[in-house]
């Protein structure tokens, strides 16, 4: 408890310094909500702030939120914003819900930093893991990414997501696998795909343990899926009360992730795709394209089994790039877990390529997308080619961490080729 | 295949493959330049060709004429003897409302009032328009007819008005009309026209311009009329650039000339080249000062102001090259409207066929953006080399220096191999000086937009004396700031390699939305590229000097005294221009092209410690 307070009285400048830009930012340029929350890099269908208002709306008029098709997300946000005060007449409280919600998402950040697992996994010690940046080092590149405070001045509700995955993860290092579960299942109600992040979830529970009670690891396992149900079977028990007694919420929620039936276009792969597809071949390429995101959950668990928390991070970088839905929230969430594995930095070997392309695709695609809905002298192979080139960028991220990681590992196993140049054969 | 990339590995490492970059660079500098003089040759650009079929140009008779001379001289009388010079705006609206309401047509008024104490004098007055609703439509679409009491020199366009009111009549008289036909009469043809627009597209702030009473559908196509020239006229100047150098659909610029060239025996210049005499070098100039415009981003006619919203919109003005020669009167260009608005009438759709993106540099010769573009990329593309050539450089080790970085898990053995392995590089202080000055632009930027119009001048005097100096503060700044309390190459080549990064990504992305503006602030800042810290005291004098006359300060006060305009005007005008037409030029010097100075001339100034032991 006393490390705890320690800790946040060193952070405390950070957190200070990043609610005071946020608020100024806010408060100061009272357009920039509005703008952010209409561009399609922030607000998708399924975590869209306007989206949810037209929800708030429905709902506190006794009308189901999901007559209409516009409202995608789910239902217990509906009581939460009802709570607050109107959106419109006092912003102000939204703002500071939604800074509170990054700044409790850097606090879990700095627990995963400083429990020493980034480097330090209980089956895999890297021989490089003392070089580390300290837990406020990698909050404050949370909290200081522009892609995370566009996301926070866009008010998507993804935030909520992001803050309860790394709270699972957070807790999943302190040895609170329950605390750990129930956050994550928390995550999987509010977005659906974080529940294919259970598996590393429960390996990493399964290493930090406390030394003294190890449980065979198929009763852990089982136990703590069985939480998870139980969780999800409340969360949803729920919903199903508040939304009038209906199961309507399922297909407007889940239903939309995946079948993807709103195409507004996104930073993702999967809008264009399936604008171009013939309505013959959807439901076959829905089932091939969800099957290709649900693979790398096993395939990468077995392989970095050593090292959990890499799989999650990996995991969330592929996340960013093929789920059905991407924004920029959740290449933010994806970026703020690279810090964690600063000692591998220096076998990763694409960063200024990766940096470029990131930056590059950043600016170019509200250009892009300028010229096809302002300008009018664009179309949409304009925006759709530079999302290609930010998944490319993001792609390049995640294989360059993958191959450190790997490295790292096999320098381990074969001391004499440290330094060395691998060659393919 | 694994020997090839073997192969291609070592290459790599050739220490010779890092003396390429420089060259490369300066290659891209020259065939970007090159390239653009080469645009006007026959065989790189093309003809002009109508491309949207449903246009038709000069396929109708038209019939304005006869007694309708008649009407135009006594609304002419009336424009005159309402004194639209002096006289209270109100009151003309009163007079010319009663007007458009004799021949029939719905009337509106929208007042506006523009004021910042950085431009000094108050934009305010009123708008006039009219409706002519089509006999064959649905009100779901409109063609706009622009004539300003003044135009954008301050004369006054009594014709012009006179000329529109005249047509309003005539075409009232026709049941052919498929589009409502709008009829707009702006005070003046900056701020006014500006107004309008954006409360017809719903996007104007209510506190200072006041609501539209009337509206149509979705414009379809505009053209103003700037009819200052009094008696017989020769030709017809076409006036295209929009804001942001933004330009309308080429479909529309073609119909007009082929309307008035081919129909009316009229013909049309562009650019104020009034002799076009259709060689190399008056193409060059149609095309360098289109481009100069297109950089400068500021309206050149009413019609401006309607490109960003995606409404194509030219403006016409005739013109006699030589005083007193021609022979058409205010009749045929009456017709050349009517001409050009029975084509727009035909339009099944926007147009959307030609090209937005294009230079023109004769009444019938262009090039198109495929081939255009590739010289400004290829001059940004010369500031990511170097940024990509820094990068690789600063992760070499540098020879006879202990750095601190050194890879703490390398053993011994490895160090032996350079290229293999790069050391770590200090990343913080070059991402913060980068950011800091990146986000210091937004001063420069502030200031002038926000500080009162009498102080503007003494401001920019003051920024021109202390860009220079700002470098050197740095320098004298910085080495306490880093780990090891001084500045080492490093540090340099990564101020420099991310400096040039960003200037390199901005311009590539400024290139898809302003070609001229993007190829303008590439040409100036090119010497960037190249810039190194030289201890050498002769070199580096000479090289500061060249870099000072280079740099964004200095280029704007020597263009404005070179075009004989006081300083404080074109930042009034600048000022103006980012308030009301939303003109994003000084962004682009104060946070692009100004950033990417201070960090040259930092790199150039440097005083690396390391320098003493002779390495580089």
């Amino acid at each position: 408890m006393n490390s705890q307070k320690h800790r946040f009285g060193q952070s405390a400048g950070i957190f200070l310094a990043a609610a005071v830009w946020r608020l100024a930012l806010f408060t100061l340029f009272p357009d920039l909500p509005d703008l952010l929350t209409g561009r399609v890099e922030i607000s998708t269908p399924v975590s869209s702030f306007k989206r949810l208002q037209e929800g708030l709306f429905l709902y506190n008029h006794n009308v189901s939120p999901y007559d209409g098709g516009v409202f995608h997300q789910a239902p217990l946000f509906l009581p939460l914003f009802s709570l607050l005060p109107s959106s419109q007449s006092y912003p102000i409280f939204t703002y500071l819900l939604y800074i509170a919600v990054d700044l409790l998402s850097a606090d879990a950040l700095i627990k995963i930093a400083d429990s020493g697992e980034p480097g330090g996994a209980k089956l895999f010690k890297s021989p490089r893991r003392e070089k580390r940046w300290s837990g406020r080092t990698v909050a404050t590149v949370f909290l200081f990414n522009p892609l995370t405070i566009a996301t926070c001045i866009g008010r998507p509700t993804s935030v909520f997501t992001t803050c309860a995955i790394l709270h699972a993860i957070a807790s999943a290092v302190s040895a609170k696998p329950f605390n750990a579960v129930v956050a994550l299942s928390f995550a999987s109600y509010l977005s659906m795909y974080p529940i294919l992040l259970l598996p590393p979830l429960l390996l990493l529970c399964y290493d930090r343990q406390p030394g003294g009670k190890q449980t065979p690891g198929l009763q852990f396992a089982m136990k703590h899926a069985g939480i998870a149900v139980a969780c999800l079977g409340f969360l949803f028990a729920t919903s199903f009360l508040i939304t009038g007694q209906s199961w309507e919420f399922f297909a407007s929620t889940y239903g939309v992730q995946l079948t993807l039936s709103d195409l507004t276009p996104n930073v993702g792969l999967w809008w264009y795709f399936f604008i171009e597809m013939f309505d013959s071949f959807r439901s076959f390429f829905l089932a091939v394209f969800w099957l290709h995101l649900s693979a790398y959950v096993g395939g990468l668990t077995v392989r970095i089994r050593t090292q959990p928390l890499v799989v999650l991070t990996v995991l969330l970088g592929t996340f960013a790039i093929f789920k059905p839905y991407p924004s920029i929230a959740d290449a933010s969430l994806f970026l703020a877990m690279i810090p964690l594995f600063r000692h591998i930095f220096p076998l990763m070997r694409y960063s200024f390529l990766t940096g470029s392309t990131i930056l590059y695709s950043s600016f170019l695609g509200p250009a892009f997308y300028h010229l096809w809905i302002y300008a009018g002298s664009g179309n949409a192979n304009f925006f759709y080619a530079i999302t290609l080139v930010w998944s490319l960028g993001l792609s390049l991220l995640v294989s360059d961490l993958t191959f450190a990681v790997l490295r790292d590992e096999w320098e381990v196993e074969r001391p004499e080729m440290v330094g060395k140049d691998i060659r393919q054969i | 295949m694994p020997s090839l990339l073997s192969s291609a590995f070592s290459l790599r490492r050739d220490p010779r493959i890092l003396k390429i970059p420089p060259y490369l660079s300066l290659v891209c500098i020259v065939v970007g330049v090159v390239w653009l003089f080469l645009l006007p040759l026959d065989d790189y650009s093309r003809r002009t060709y109508i491309s949207e079929n449903a246009l038709l140009p000069g396929q109708v008779h038209t019939y304005f004429g006869g007694s309708d001379q008649n009407v135009f001289r006594a609304y002419k009388n009336e424009v005159v003897a309402s004194d639209i010079a002096e006289a209270n705006n109100t009151e003309v609206n009163d007079k010319l409302e009663g007007i458009l309401k004799g021949v029939g047509l719905k009337t509106g008024r929208q007042s506006f009032k523009y004021e910042s104490r950085s431009w000094g004098d108050e934009y305010e007055g009123e708008n006039l328009y009219a409706i002519l609703q089509a006999p064959r439509g649905d009100a779901t679409e409109a063609i706009v007819l622009v004539a300003p009491f003044r135009t954008v020199d301050g004369k006054l366009n009594a014709n012009g008005v006179a000329l529109a009111l005249t047509l309003s009549r005539y075409f009232k008289r026709w049941s052919l009309w498929s589009k409502d036909i709008i009829i707009l009469l702006p005070p003046d043809s900056l701020a006014g026209p500006q107004a309008w627009v954006d409360a017809y597209h719903d996007a104007h702030n209510p506190s200072t311009v006041s609501s539209l009473p009337l509206k149509s559908g979705a414009l379809q196509g505009a053209i103003a009329l700037d009819y200052t020239h009094e008696g017989r006229f020769e030709a017809v100047h076409i006036v295209y650039d929009g804001v942001n150098g933004q330009l309308p659909n080429l479909d529309l610029i073609n119909a007009v000339s082929n309307i008035a060239g081919g129909q009316m025996g009229m013909g049309t210049a562009l650019q104020h080249m009034y002799r076009h005499k259709n060689n190399y070098s008056d193409r060059l100039q149609t095309m360098l000062r289109g481009m100069l415009n297109q950089a400068l981003g500021r309206a050149t006619g009413a019609h401006s102001c309607f490109i960003p919203y995606h409404v194509d919109a030219i403006t016409l003005q005739p013109f006699s090259a030589n005083p007193g020669s021609g022979w058409h009167d205010e009749m045929a260009l009456g017709r050349l409207v009517e001409g050009s608005f029975r084509s727009l009438n035909n339009l099944l759709e926007h147009l959307h066929q030609s090209f937005f993106f294009y230079l023109l540099m004769h009444r019938d010769r262009f090039v198109s953006i495929g081939t255009y573009l590739p010289s400004a990329m290829v001059l940004a593309a010369n500031f990511t080399i170097m940024a990509i050539f820094m990068w690789v450089k600063s992760g070499q080790p540098q020879p006879g220096t202990k750095t601190t970085e050194e890879e703490t898990t390398e053993g011994d053995g490895d160090k032996k191999k350079p290229a293999a392995h790069a050391v770590e590089r200090e990343l913080f202080l070059p991402l913060g000086l980068v950011t800091a000055v990146q986000f210091l632009g937004v001063v420069p930027l502030f200031l002038f937009n926000h500080a009162p119009a009498s102080t503007l001048s003494p401001l920019f005097i003051l920024i021109t004396l202390l860009s220079p100096l700002l470098p050197i503060g740095i320098n004298f700044a910085l080495p306490s700031l880093s780990q090891t309390g001084r500045l080492t190459p490093q540090h340099y080549q990564l101020f420099h390699s991310f400096s040039l990064l960003l200037l390199g990504m901005f311009l590539s992305t400024l290139a898809t939305l302003n070609f001229s503006l993007a190829f303008v602030v590439g040409i100036f800042s090119a010497p960037l590229t190249f810039v190194r810290p030289v201890q050498n005291v002769a070199v580096k004098l000479l090289s500061a000097v060249v870099l000072n006359a280079l740099a964004p300060t200095t280029v704007i006060l020597a263009a404005s005294f070179y075009v004989g305009m006081d300083i404080s005007d074109v930042l009034r005008e600048a000022a103006f221009g980012w308030e009301v037409w939303g003109m994003y030029t000084s962004v682009i010097v104060w946070c692009v092209w100004w950033p990417a100075w201070i960090i040259g001339a930092t790199v150039l100034l440097g005083n690396q410690s390391i320098a003493k032991e002779k390495t580089l």
